[in-house]
């Protein structure tokens, strides 16, 4: 598939003139963002991620390495004619919702009864069509949230990229823009999506990355991440919970959990302790638990003076590469 | 050039009350002539409106200085700069921006003064050369500020080296002669306001407002390839 958004080898650091002290936001940072698919993007507090978009959107040059937004190198102003974008803590001019809608997408080049129609065809998605004359200095967060992502998406764009675009949602707003997604997602569209809202990325990412101290320290498909490698979970009948550590008995059947190299022999155990298996499965975590796993390794890594993920590599591998 | 009107309409839109403060200030001495006998206070008047001038011109380079700052601070700018939109056309639209402004107070400067001033017999036609040069001056002085606040966030900072800048031919006027105001005409263009009298005879002379006319889109080159070197965002994390 044709790459919408890549990072190849990018660095950003930032320099302050006065205390001629330097901080790297980004380190040698790779990326590739398909086209239909929905990317999660995800990280603690000052990982890199808010950095890493605006290098995207031009607003800042890379200290070294380069990159390309669908096709074209970042900063390129065309491009960006096919891009719609989304800041976090949105900052919009003070103006009747229609008006500011239709104002960005005539910025993008649009313009006559086209522009018309999308004004109101994004304000009507995101719930807001009966406030188009209302002015957007009077929203609430919440309601600037969602008129944000209808000037993102007044374009009609082949790659959507949201820094936080829910963090201010009710849940309704919530299930509305997350099914918006997936539709950008079943029309072939890209979305970039930077989140720390994990149970909205569990639900709706196709792939996720997982940033910290400016590195890339996991990358692969969401459902290979939730599974957890190693740890299988066996549900049986017809057994005591006493003979496994851990197992718990729920309806007259015993659920536990055992590792992969113990499966084998959990099973004849069963078989011979005269119980029935209903079923072994993968073991699935939240992506909550995998994220707090993740950043606390990358923390102990880089507190051992190995900035770089011991990780990254091998789960790449197997969680769907580069 | 669409992105660059709209830039500037929106510039404009952002900046209404302060424009319309100085607007019905300026409108304001028109009521002045309707109250006073204009003809026995024409120096009086005319002293009023060499201040206006000066306060045009220092208008212009406080909003030229603080406009990128602004949208900035506020983060509006990225937004803006997320669509189609060049770092040059970004900088045109708010210079225009800012131009427009001053057109407009340029404007209503010459509707008040050829009502009063024309009514203290200053002639109408030197009134109106008087304007243009004062707007011309504006826009330079404008455009010196955007250039500033291209590498000086800080909008007192870029509005004091502007200050300073614009102050440099006026003491190579001084020392080296008259030719020099020809450098960074704003202030040679401001003097000929300045200098006026009701009995002002000289004739128009257009090679200041060419070379200013000329510099501006100097100024608006350099202030584009500055600001197209500078991030202009930072992680809010």
């Amino acid at each position: 598939m044709a790459a919408v958004l890549e990072y190849d080898g990018i660095t950003k650091e930032y320099r302050s003139w006065l205390s001629r002290r330097t901080v790297r936001a980004l380190d040698d940072f790779s990326l590739r963002v398909e086209a239909g698919e929905i990317f999660g993007f995800l990280g603690p507090n000052g990982a890199g991620k808010t950095t890493a978009i605006h290098l995207a959107m031009g607003f800042m040059r890379p200290t070294h390495g380069h990159g390309q937004m669908l096709g074209r190198p970042f900063g390129d102003a065309h491009t960006r004619r096919r891009v719609g974008f989304l800041a976090e803590n949105v900052a919009l001019y003070h103006r009747p919702a229609g008006p500011l809608v239709s104002f960005y997408g005539a910025l993008n080049g649009m313009g006559g009864p086209d522009l018309r129609r999308r004004t109101r065809e994004v304000l009507e998605a995101v719930n807001l069509l009966g406030e188009i004359n209302r002015n957007a200095g009077k929203f609430s967060r919440g309601m600037l949230q969602r008129v944000g992502l209808a000037q993102a998406m007044v374009n009609d764009p082949e790659l959507l990229i949201l820094d936080e675009p829910t963090s201010a949602l009710d849940p309704l707003a919530r299930v509305a823009v997350r099914e918006l997604l997936l539709k950008q997602r079943n029309a072939g569209k890209a979305v970039f999506l930077s989140s720390h809202l994990l149970s909205e990325v569990e639900t709706v990412c196709d792939r996720v990355a997982v940033l910290h101290g400016g590195r890339l320290v996991r990358l692969g498909r969401t459902a290979d991440l939730l599974e957890s490698r190693g740890h299988m979970e066996v549900v049986a009948r017809g057994i005591d919970p006493s003979m496994f550590p851990g197992a718990v008995r729920n309806d007259g059947l015993v659920s536990f959990d055992v590792v992969l190299s113990a499966q084998r022999a959990t099973l004849e155990r069963i078989w011979a302790a005269g119980g029935e298996i209903i079923s072994v499965n993968p073991k699935r975590r939240s992506l909550e638990e995998i994220f707090l796993e993740i950043t606390a390794e990358a923390s102990k890594a880089a507190a051992n003076g190995n900035g770089a993920s011991p990780t990254l590599e091998s789960r790449t591998q197997t969680g769907g590469g580069l | 050039m669409k992105p660059v009107l709209l830039i500037a309409g929106n510039f404009v839109r952002e900046q209404r009350w302060p424009i319309l403060v100085l607007l019905v200030w300026v409108l304001g001495l028109a009521i002045i002539g309707l109250f006073i006998d204009v003809r026995n206070n024409r120096d009086d008047i005319l002293l009023i409106f060499k201040q206006l001038a000066i306060y045009g011109i220092a208008f212009s380079v406080f909003f030229g200085g603080s406009a990128i700052h602004n949208e900035r601070k506020s983060r509006r700018i990225l937004a803006v700069v997320s669509k189609s939109v060049g770092r040059q056309q970004y900088v045109a639209g708010l210079l225009f921006g800012v131009s427009l402004a001053s057109g407009l107070y340029c404007f209503a400067m010459g509707m008040t003064g050829s009502w009063v001033l024309g009514g203290a017999g200053f002639p109408v036609y030197r009134l109106i050369y008087l304007i243009i040069c004062l707007f011309i001056a504006s826009v330079l002085a404008a455009s010196v500020s955007v250039m500033f606040s291209t590498f000086f966030f800080n909008p007192l900072l870029a509005t004091g080296a502007t200050g300073v800048f614009l102050s440099a031919p006026v003491l190579a006027m001084q020392v080296l002669g008259s030719q020099w105001g020809y450098l960074l005409p704003v202030y040679s263009l401001v003097e000929l306001f300045l200098k006026t009298s009701f009995y002002d005879q000289r004739p128009p002379d257009w090679s200041l407002v060419l070379v200013a006319g000329c510099e501006v889109v100097m100024f608006w080159v350099m202030a584009s390839t500055i600001f197209a070197m500078r991030d202009i965002a930072v992680a809010v994390e």
